[in-house]
């Protein structure tokens, strides 16, 4: 799991019109970047949409947690019609009911709000990183 | 502009928002700027995993309405997907040719955003910009306007 090849893969859906898909891109940035960057790594949506070779060999050969704005899951469909493995499926909508009459910001920019989301993603994110890790060491 | 298009038309902004790159982050805060500040009454965007997904109302105006795309790197996803499921595109730009190079300097996430990121962004949304009013004014010539 240390090595470059057994990462976990992030895939976001980014979507551009809400601040749903902001979230979604930031905290898989958060996750590969900050809190999990040995055991996770991101991949182009869109590289993987456009059937790009090496990014379809990538998706199939890995565990994918996907982060999806909204419930039309479009990172989530997009990996499984390529093949890929969603080990969780994460969507922000859901994430943003426990947190009610919160103001996460918008499709350009996060508020501290916002970004207290994004980690909070990201550390679950990690964690089921962490468990995909432990249960191949056990293999 | 071509006849089955829309007559009061507005022009459509799909970017690939590419994840793995600064220039990904690049286009897709471009497009934000133009949608927000630049050209808020003559574009709207497109969700690109939504088109592609097969969302018919993304791609119907697609097949109706002139599209700009605005891809990070020269694999140009958002202007592959946009031709394969809604037509050819207006006007397909790239960040790097933009910019005359990959972003040095620049991030992939906007909490480390810097001068550089501004400038970048400030850059590629003043093309996308000049790329809207080029097609609304062929539109307004081929209409008689």
């Amino acid at each position: 799991m240390n090595k470059d090849g057994d990462k976990v893969l992030v895939i976001p859906c980014s979507g551009i019109g809400k601040v749903h898909g902001l979230i979604s891109r930031e905290a898989a940035y958060l996750a590969t970047d900050e809190v999990a960057p040995e055991h996770t790594d991101v991949v182009c949506l869109a590289l993987l949409v456009r059937e790009d070779e090496e990014t379809l060999a990538k998706v199939r050969a890995h565990p994918c947690i996907t982060i999806d704005g909204c419930g039309k899951a479009c990172a989530q469909k997009n990996v499984e019609l390529a093949g890929g493995q969603v080990v969780d499926a994460i969507q922000v909508g859901k994430v943003l009911t426990k947190h009610r009459g919160s103001q996460p910001g918008s499709g350009s920019e996060l508020t501290e709000e916002g970004w207290a989301i994004c980690r909070e993603i990201a550390e679950a994110v990690a964690e089921e990183a962490e468990r995909i890790r432990a249960r191949e060491e056990v293999a | 502009m071509a006849a089955e298009m829309n007559k009061t038309t507005k022009v459509g902004i799909i970017s690939c928002s590419g994840e793995e790159i600064p220039e990904g982050t690049i286009s897709r805060s471009a497009v934000r700027r133009v949608l927000e500040s630049l050209r808020p009454h003559d574009a709207v965007t497109l969700c690109l995993p939504l088109f592609l997904a097969g969302n018919e109302g993304e791609r119907n105006f697609a097949r109706t309405h002139p599209v700009i795309t605005i891809d990070g790197c020269d694999k140009q996803c958002a202007k592959w997907g946009t031709e394969k499921h809604g037509g050819p595109v207006a006007r397909g730009l790239v960040v790097t040719n933009i910019l005359g190079g990959e972003a040095v300097g620049c991030a992939r996430s906007s909490r480390t955003r810097g001068p550089a990121d501004e400038e970048a962004v400030r850059r590629v949304a003043e093309q996308i910009a000049a790329a809207v009013d080029e097609l609304l004014e062929e539109d307004h010539l081929a209409e008689g306007d």
